[in-house]
């Protein structure tokens, strides 16, 4: 068992990479599907570090993804290198979080979810009325402007193929963070909090600051990926980041198993990556139903396992090897 | 009385208009065990919430090891020294009885986020640092086996256990059990006693409030008994027990 289960790793990692170079001519929408999933993987194990980990319900996460994407547009727009972009997109996303927790994360349960999502609406309204920087509705590139294309030594990213892999790139350090984090002692003191905050205070955890800490660190994550999104897709406008995909975000982790690595992949891959290779099987018309089936999904995951498909385990700590 | 460890001075604490303690001042000596007892609603926990900074006295201080301490937050009395149990057991239930002694340590250890990610040579020292001393801890105090339990699945008396285990991952001066045998039969009580004079004799002072009269007068140094916020004895377990004032308040006048 466990000699094979070494494997396993490298497997999946080698089957990611080759994966696109197989469908490059047969199914080049496979390619963005992919790509897709990986964007709202690295948004989904943003937002587990808030509400998995350490159970803060964030309602407007998709407001980290469209600054991220919003300051990644307007940079590139006036030539400024993605690689420059991207610091300072995560930056960005990191104090605009922080600042938002200081009045925030004094709010406990329904209070914090609703502020949370009056601030997803208002960034989205600003996005929509701020026309001079956003240009409001007609969203990003204006008219006769472009993004800056990515360069990565002499390679130009042009086709899909270049973005699912520097998007995959992204997923492989997001997922290696989440489990770094989650194998730590600031890791362990997020789960703590999210079992009993008054517990947690008075075994010694700051817990003011570790809640900051991890709801910087979600913010982090998200404005990195609407960074990347921004320059794949090449447009952005207001009404990408709408109030239901927030929800649809907590749905892939709630669907999947909160704090749990490994759940939030799979609610990512049921939410996204299934309903588009159904649209592909199935022809269009399914798109109609898709909405019928995800709430019965919803329904059923909350009646059978109210904790997600992949319940987090807490990691079995060998105990004998350190007495 | 040997070098105290903590003074309590005229601390009284009102909640829109109740008194729910008013002046009380005492001392606990290193290496005493102090037991605290009184009526329900007397103000013990409140007394327990005070000394821990869970909220400040409305009048009065708090002096641990010298040093004022009066309102400082939670956390921080934990890194001072002081660390607790809870009434109602709270430990953290879905993580295992391992980690939960784990989280105790936190405030002695100091590993931040980007050694976390980047593994580094004094993170991963410190990890085993923590992992060590937390399974050390669950030896001691008999919970070893269970290490990889998650702590709800632990029988009742075995939360109870734990509870006082992460509390000692803190390594802590003085240690305050609050009604730490509620629900436990006599001969889980018995054992509890035997763990607190074991803590006791790591030169750790303790504070226990406690309700089985037979426990707290067999286990404590000396006793303190609290009425409808008001220090009414204290003393001995044996001059306590005579103390008139004591046994009306709990068995009222004749």
């Amino acid at each position: 068992m466990k000699s094979a289960g070494r494997y396993i790793l490298p497997a999946i990692i080698l089957l990611l990479i080759v994966f696109p170079l197989v469908f490059l001519h047969s199914n080049p929408y496979a390619i963005q599907v992919a790509g897709l999933i990986g964007i709202y993987l690295i948004l989904c194990l943003g937002l587990n570090i808030t509400i998995g980990y350490t159970g803060l319900l964030d309602l407007g996460f998709m407001a980290f993804y469209a600054i991220g994407a919003y300051i990644a547009a307007i940079l590139s727009i006036n030539n400024v290198s993605f690689w420059i972009i991207l610091p300072v997109c995560m930056l960005a996303g990191g104090v605009v979080r922080w600042l938002l927790g200081l009045p925030l994360l004094k709010l406990r349960g329904d209070y914090l979810a609703i502020v949370t999502l009056a601030f997803g609406e208002i960034v989205r309204i600003a996005a929509n009325n701020a026309v001079s920087i956003t240009n409001g509705p007609k969203g990003l590139p204006r008219v006769g402007e472009r993004f800056s294309s990515i360069n990565f030594f002499s390679i130009k990213f042009t086709e899909n193929i270049h973005f699912y892999y520097l998007i995959l790139f992204f997923v492989f350090i997001a997922i290696v963070a989440s489990r770094r984090l989650e194998n730590s002692r600031l890791g362990r003191a997020l789960v703590a909090i999210r079992e009993d905050e008054v517990a947690a205070e008075l075994t010694g955890i700051n817990v003011a600051a570790v809640k900051s800490v991890a709801f910087v660190l979600s913010g982090i994550f998200g404005a990195l990926s609407g960074a990347i999104y921004a320059h794949w897709i090449g447009f952005i406008s207001p009404e990408m980041f709408t109030f239901w995909e927030s929800v649809f975000l907590v749905a892939m982790i709630v669907i999947g198993g909160m704090g749990n690595i490994s759940g939030v992949i799979l609610g990512v891959f049921l939410l996204v990556g299934v309903p588009e290779i159904l649209r592909d099987t199935l022809g269009t018309r399914f798109v109609d139903y898709r909405m019928l089936i995800f709430g019965a999904v919803m329904v059923a995951v909350i009646i059978f396992r109210p904790q997600g498909i992949l319940p987090s385990k807490r990691r079995a700590l060998e105990l004998e090897a350190h007495v | 009385m040997s070098e105290k460890i903590l003074e309590i001075k005229n601390v009284s604490k009102n909640f829109s208009g109740l008194e729910a303690l008013s002046g009380i001042s005492f001392e606990v000596g290193k290496n005493e065990i102090l037991g605290l007892i009184g009526p329900n609603g007397a103000g013990k926990s409140t007394l327990f919430n005070i000394i821990t900074g869970v909220y400040p006295p409305s009048r009065g201080s708090v002096v641990y090891k010298g040093r004022d301490i009066t309102g400082i937050p939670g956390h921080q009395a934990v890194r001072a020294g002081i660390a607790r149990t809870f009434q109602n057991i709270r430990l953290f239930s879905n993580m295992s009885v391992l980690e939960n002694v784990m989280v105790g340590r936190h405030c002695r250890t100091k590993s931040e986020l980007f050694e976390a990610f980047f593994r580094t040579r004094g993170f991963r020292k410190e990890e085993d640092e923590i992992k060590s001393s937390a399974c050390r801890i669950l030896q001691d105090t008999g919970l070893l086996k269970y290490g990889n339990e998650l702590a709800k699945n632990l029988a009742y008396g075995s939360q109870r256990r734990l509870e006082i285990a992460r509390a000692l991952a803190a390594e802590p001066g003085l240690l305050l059990l609050d009604e730490p045998t509620a629900g436990m039969n006599p001969r889980e009580s018995a054992e509890l006693m035997e763990m607190i004079r074991e803590v006791r004799s790591k030169n750790i002072a303790i504070i226990i409030i406690e309700h089985q009269m037979d426990v707290v007068m067999n286990v404590s140094d000396r006793i303190i008994v609290l009425d409808y916020g008001k220090m009414i004895s204290t003393g001995t377990p044996l001059e306590v027990q005579k103390d008139p004032a004591v046994i009306e308040a709990y068995l009222g006048t004749e």
